[in-house]
């Protein structure tokens, strides 16, 4: 164990001051790139803080990442860095400014774009400033460049390996023209690159700025020791913590190339008193969606999962070298390789190993808990707006708030935006109303959509739509968990599965799942879609009556799921006055009778449990959370591998904790 | 003869009281602590502590955080909302995002008014401000009783697009008027026509669960004053950086939730103007936090962003503060790995410093101030003690020991760390404007601002510090400063090009005609009345827009679309001229001119200070200097100083260190000449030159 007294003795060279206003003055430098692009950016998407910034040093590790980047970032900008140097070497020069997106170089997907630019003080270099942005349109097939059915990179959009774009300091407008050439709005593409270009400009002269005051040394140093200083941190916040290795599984929903099966991915985390060690050998071959992970995006799920156990460590290589991890061969979900398609990384193998990662750490800082949470989702319809007369494209992009899980002292947190990045935000429906022909017709918080728990998963929301005065529409969904349903903990049950309905208060009602791609609409349909709650917490008989009624009263809990997730017996007396009244001894004998008979509810017949839920005499919460049954919720087609698996994991997660 | 001017800025510890006489030309501070249980009290006794007959003062200016404090405490009434089938929760979703990005057991507090309180009728209005789905009056009718019967005080009516069309919320605010008289009701298309549902519903629901606990202090106090012979109008400072008579702040109570954050930027403008700065930098640094505001070429920045919790924002225009975590209780402490941190931990008000003696070992800038004899031991005329010892020995065992420093270096290490983050938090707020602080003067005030000022100046290369007369009370000194404005806006939507200039002026004429009504109802005379276009615009395509003035007459919109081209450069930096530009929102600032304190300057004398209350030890730099200590009540206007010297006075401390020189100049605000690059000691004839020049 690192104590604090040893910690001390390795802080070599600079005096407690220097160092702590030069780490300071390193996020300092990041943070004026991030208020320097958010003021000069044109793409939305960067406008909607989806953007990060970092200052690497002369070997390309990160000292400071910016304090307010999207989590989805994080841990991938040291590798774009370290791609820009192999690939030019000694040829790098003041004045340049280097590009890259690769995902097969530790990027995460195309959209997002890196621009790295070395800092040289006295004719050598001493760090690079980087500055990633998601970019509107990176070209492919699809407008927004997310094309749900591409199997392969190819169509997907433009792939930047490391490209020199200012040569010592000369614009190379040829070589600019040509990206922003293969983008649907080159102007803006252009500005955008003009910008993110600036930003790192600004990190350069703070950084030498430094440098002409504390001398080249003394800023290398604190480079060095700003790192050493994290690793420190978290090596010495490992001090009181047990050592051992846990383990445990999370799916994807399925390969469509493969029939029903839920898709594995193994975490296994190791503390063995010298850092923090994940394996994730032993997950599923890459699927042939584009829901796959390369090496950069499962790293940066990695960093970003555990980073939420430690949330007041500052970001950077020092983190990298405490927490390290063994991710397997190319050509699996979490480290795909040339050419898979892996832009869906975020709703595929990101947040499961985000998850995943909650839920060991769960069982090591209890303090900390927590279960799963929904899944990251977004909705498209694109076609011709009928409302003006030149019928221009529209596209209505749509992305939800859901829950987050049950805790070890609190119930979930409701409506929050996804893990994958909580600064985005969820888009005013007023503006969207505006500028695309969809009327919305809700958007409120899914009642009984937190997963039962003795702390209560947090509500999802649910969000529906009528399709105006349009022509040509399609929508497509990218999203998962449809099968493999947001999961509860330490005795806590899940919520309720992701997937799109079309016209769903109709005869003609359609599911049509948490992935597809190109379903024609037409004006007049209506959709709907909920988000998951999170997963719930503890037992949920063992909530105290008082709090389920409490739920009741706001409506996040009904009446009738009161009885049956947490055989809580409510009596209505006037609903309009908030008035209920607890039937303690029915809920007594409720309680009783749950208590001796729900192990046995996940050995019932699955294909009982369909034809009921077929008749309209259970419903969706009644398959999944008492029977953990996966069904295909348009259909009734019971899955029965999908079932085992997800049977397997209620009775690890929930079963095995219940008194 | 009614000739004072009187302003109360009430503060968490302590509520100043400024009071101008115009006869004399003259300024008197006082300063009572504060009443958080009941803040009405504390203003009369402050009343009564400066001895101010109420009969002679023309003008009674009130900063109150009763608003903020009841946001916060979510001490409410028995509120309800009502909305648009299918939108209850718009509230409660927000914008999902969380202000702690990383701690999962963080959580964004959750809406003012809760979820069994909101509820739904049937009735739809499109973007266009079409029809939908008609109002359902006998729902609406049927709501409104059950209202009644639950017992429901301030509603809050809230329907999706209403900033379109406002028909169903006004329809529905008479139908609950006829089912609940007497309750408040407020509308959001009244409170904030503007485009996108979560801010303007948030505003409103903050603006209905204030409603009647503000409208209520502020009768109280009204009354008070009146009874206590005061004939004018109490005037209420709001976020915008103006003020509102007690018959407005009944109708938007919601505008006083940052009453008095302005104030001291407004301040902060007056003194830089005064000293013939066009750019400054405000430096407010209290005992728990520091307030950050930007003058650039005379303006401060005005900005729709705010909010009194995360994800709880109250969309009215504000002046831009940034506030961190850095105050004079700020405490120092050796992380997990080893390093020195400063802040943002607080001692606060208890236990507070380790030399306040109240159970407080952890060491705060104020213990290392004390300990380096920056800060004296008596403090506020002798009222408190400051005891070294105990500082010393705070500092000892939490920052010197494990860092193996003595307590001298321990002590400027804890206050380097403090002014260095400081200086971070200034470029990171001079670069969100674009602009480069070394171009700045910076004003400290604050309880601590000058005792920080010049060292927070020195980090960021500003050449020059200016300490106001009274530091620790210019807040109060700001809402002498300001005019009764009111904000209005209107929703427009179309391309600049295209528009028919004779539409855009009736609809500011509409929005005119609106000012005008609230400015009679404020009883401000016609001729004091001034009105201010703007107009918002961006480049077509675009989701961020920029607000820019607007002149009258037939050019005033293709000027304004000029300026917008400009503006936009300036401020992010690039221009797109053949992009069509969109016009996006009217503005209107209703302005009721209000006389304004005419202070007289002071003749300069000869450069003597005279002579030193006393002469101590003060550490600067590695070692102690022996430093004279003077009042700086005696200075006269002239009073020159090479450093290091110590300017006492009742509110505040000034530091001047060793390389800086400082004069008095005619406002009696004391400039100090930083001595950025060389390090040579500077010269106070230079000092006494530099101010010669600035006149």
């Amino acid at each position: 164990m690192t104590t604090i007294a040893s910690a001390k003795t390795e802080t070599s060279t600079l005096d407690p001051v220097t160092f702590e206003v030069l780490k300071n003055a390193f996020a300092t430098s990041v943070d004026l790139m991030s208020e320097q692009i958010l003021r000069t950016c044109y793409s939305f998407v960067i406008y909607s803080r989806d953007f990060s910034s970092a200052l690497c040093d002369k070997y390309g590790n990160t000292v400071m990442q910016g304090s307010a980047d999207i989590a989805v970032h994080v841990g991938t900008l040291h590798f774009q860095c370290k791609a820009v140097m192999e690939e030019f070497g000694n040829d790098i020069n003041p004045g340049d400014v280097f590009l890259i997106n690769d995902p097969y170089r530790g990027g995460t997907h195309f959209n997002d774009v890196s621009f790295i630019r070395p800092i040289f003080a006295e004719d050598e270099i001493i760090g690079f400033a980087q500055n990633k942005g998601h970019w509107a349109d990176i070209g492919g097939s699809v407008p927004g460049s997310f094309d749900v059915s591409a199997s392969e990179h190819f169509g997907e959009g433009l792939r930047i390996t490391p490209l020199r774009v200012w040569h010592k300091g000369r614009f190379l407008h040829d070589v600019a023209q040509l990206l922003v050439s293969n983008t649907r709005a080159p102007d803006q593409a252009l500005g955008d690159l003009n910008a993110q270009a600036e930003a790192t400009a600004v990190c350069e002269r703070e950084v030498l700025r430094l440098v002409d005051k504390y001398s080249k040394s003394t800023v290398l140093d604190a480079m060095q020791e700003t790192q050493d200083y994290v690793c420190r941190t978290v090596l010495a916040s490992l001090g009181d913590l047990p050592r051992g290795e846990w383990e445990t599984v999370d799916y994807l929903d399925g390969d469509p190339a493969k029939g029903e099966g839920l898709i594995p991915i193994r975490v296994k985390l190791t503390l063995d008193g010298e850092g923090i060690h994940y394996d994730l050998t032993g997950a599923a071959e890459a699927v042939s969606i584009f829901l796959n992970s390369g090496y950069g995006t499962t790293y940066s799920a990695i960093y970003a999962g555990t980073k939420t156990f430690f949330p007041e460590v500052p970001l950077n290589s020092g983190f990298y070298e405490a927490v390290t991890a063994e991710i397997g061969e190319e050509g699996t979900v979490v480290n795909a390789g040339w050419p898979h398609a892996v832009t869906g990384f975020c709703s595929g193998p990101y947040e499961k190993v985000m998850n995943a990662i909650f839920e060991l750490w769960s069982q090591i800082m209890p303090e900390r808990a927590m279960a799963c949470a929904f899944n990251l989702e977004y909705l498209l319809v694109g076609g011709h707006d009928g409302r003006t007369k030149s019928n221009p494209y529209f596209m209505w992009y749509d992305w939800m708030a859901g829950g987050w899980g049950g805790r070890s002292t609190k119930d979930g947190s409701s409506a929050t935006s996804p893990v994958f990045g909580t600064g985005l935000a969820v888009q005013p429906v007023e503006g969207q109303e505006r500028l695309t022909p969809v009327i919305t017709t809700q958007h409120s918080i899914n009642t009984d959509s937190g997963g039962p728990g003795r702390f209560r998963g947090g509500c999802g929301v649910n969000k529906g739509g009528i399709l105006t005065d349009a022509a040509g529409a399609v929508m497509s969904y990218c999203c998962d968990r449809g099968r493999s349903t947001t999961w509860g903990i330490n005795g806590g049950l899940p919520s309720i599965p992701h997937g799109v309905w079309l016209n769903p208060s109709s005869e003609e009602a359609k599911y049509l799942g948490a992935t597809f791609s190109n379903v024609s609409i037409s004006p007049g349909d209506t959709f709907e879609r909920p988000s998951a709650g999170g997963g719930g917490f503890g037992d949920p008989l063992e909530r105290p009556s008082a709090e389920v009624l409490e739920d009741v009263i706001d409506d996040y809990v009904s009446i009738d799921r009161a009885a049956k997730d947490y055989g809580v017996v409510i009596t209505e007396i006037d609903a309009e006055l908030d008035e209920y009244e607890i039937d303690e001894a029915a809920t007594a004998r409720e309680r009783a009778r749950i208590r001796s008979e729900r192990d046995s509810w996940l050995e019932a017949d699955p294909a009982e449990v369909a034809r009921q839920y077929c008749h309209g005499e259970i419903t969706v919460h009644d398959v999944v959370r008492k029977y953990g049954v996966v069904l295909d919720w348009g259909t009734g087609e019971m899955l029965p591998k999908s079932t085992n698996q997800f049977r397997d994991s209620m009775r690890t997660r929930s079963a095995a904790h219940w008194g | 003869m009614a000739d004072l001017r009187v302003a109360v800025d009430v503060g968490g510890t302590f509520t100043d009281i400024c009071i101008f006489d115009e006869s004399t030309q003259s300024m008197q501070v006082t300063k009572v602590p504060s009443t958080p249980d009941n803040p009405r009290q504390a203003v009369l006794n402050g009343v009564r502590r400066a001895n101010i007959d109420l009969g002679e003062v023309e003008l009674f200016s009130h900063g109150t955080t009763v608003a903020t404090n009841a946001l916060i405490t979510r001490k409410f009434p028995k509120a309800a909302m009502v909305t648009t089938k299918g939108f209850r929760d718009v509230i409660e979703i927000r914008d999902g995002t969380k202000d702690d990005l990383w701690d999962a057991y963080s959580d964004v507090t959750g809406p003012y008014i809760r979820r069994r309180d909101r509820f739904e009728v049937t009735e739809r209005i499109d973007y266009a401000g079409n029809v939908v789905t008609t109002l359902d009056e006998g729902e609406a009718r049927r709501l409104g009783r059950l209202l009644k019967k639950r017992g429901v005080d301030t509603v809050a009516i809230c329907f999706i697009n209403s900033y379109a069309n406002a028909a169903h919320e006004v329809r529905m605010r008479e139908i609950l008027t006829e089912e609940l008289p007497g309750a408040n009701i407020s509308t959001s298309a009244e409170i904030l026509p503007e485009i996108f549902e979560h801010n303007r519903f948030n505003t409103t629901v903050a603006n209905a669960v204030l409603g009647p606990l503000v409208s209520g202090y502020v009768e109280e106090l009204d009354s008070n004053l009146t009874k206590d012979g005061y004939s004018g109008e109490l005037l209420l400072l709001h976020s915008g950086g103006g003020s509102m008579t007690s018959e407005m702040v009944k109708r938007f109570p919601v505008r006083l939730a940052a009453s008095g954050i302005a104030a001291g930027a407004i301040a902060a403008q007056h003194v830089a103007e005064q000293c013939g700065f066009a750019n400054a930098v405000g430096l407010d640094m209290g005992g728990t936090s520091t307030d950050i505001s930007l003058v650039a070429d005379g303006e401060l920045r005005v900005t729709n962003d705010w909010e009194v919790e995360y994800g709880h924002p109250i969309v009215f225009p504000s002046i831009e503060v940034l506030t961190i975590g850095a105050g004079g209780g700020s405490l120092a402490h050796i992380d997990i790995a080893g390093s020195l941190r400063n802040g943002p931990q607080s001692a606060g008000a208890a236990p507070g410093p380790a030399c306040y003696r109240r159970g407080g070992d952890e060491p705060t800038n104020t213990d290392a101030n004390l300990w380096m004899g920056r800060l004296g031991t008596d403090l506020a005329d002798g009222e408190m003690t400051l005891d070294r010892a105990s500082a010393e020995e705070a500092i000892t065992n939490k920052i010197a020991g494990p860092l193996d420093l003595n307590v001298d270096a321990a002590a400027d290490s804890v206050i380097k760390v403090a002014n260095a983050n400081m200086a971070d938090a200034v470029r990171l707020v001079s670069i969100r404007r674009g602009l480069d602080p070394r171009d700045f003067a910076l004003i400290a005030f604050g309880g601590a601002g000058a005792l920080h000022g010049v060292d927070v100046a020195k980090e960021l290369n500003i050449p020059t510090v200016v300490v106001p007369p009274n530091p620790g009370v210019t807040s109060a000194l700001g809402c002498l400063l300001v005019d009764i404005q009111h904000d209005l806006s209107q929703m427009f939507t179309g391309v600049a090009d295209a528009a028919d200039a004779e539409t855009v002026e009736q609809h500011f004429k509409e929005l005119e005609l609106e000012g005008r009504e609230r400015l009679r109802h404020e009883k401000v005379a016609e001729s004091d009345g001034v009105y201010e276009r703007g107009i918002s615009m961006r480049y077509q395509g675009q989701w961020r827009s920029l607000q820019v003035k607007m002149g009258n007459g037939p050019n005033a919109l293709r000027e304004a679309v000029q300026l917008f081209h400009e503006e936009h450069e300036k401020q992010y930096a690039f221009r797109q001229d053949e992009t069509p530009v969109e016009i996006y929102q009217l503005h209107l600032k209703a302005l009721g001119k209000t006389p304004k304190p005419s202070f007289r300057p002071s003749p300069i004398g000869t450069g003597d200070p005279g002579e030193p209350l006393e002469v101590r030890d003060v550490y600067f730099d590695g070692k102690w200097h022996s430093t004279p200590v003077y009042q700086r009540e005696n200075l006269p206007s002239g009073a020159a100083f090479i450093g290091p010297a110590i300017l006492n006075q009742i509110d505040s401390t000034t530091v001047i260190p060793p390389d800086s020189s400082a004069v008095i100049d005619e406002w009696f605000n004391i400039r100090i000449t930083v001595d950025t690059a060389t390090g040579e000691p500077a010269q106070a004839a230079a000092a006494n030159d530099s101010l010669q020049s600035v006149k």
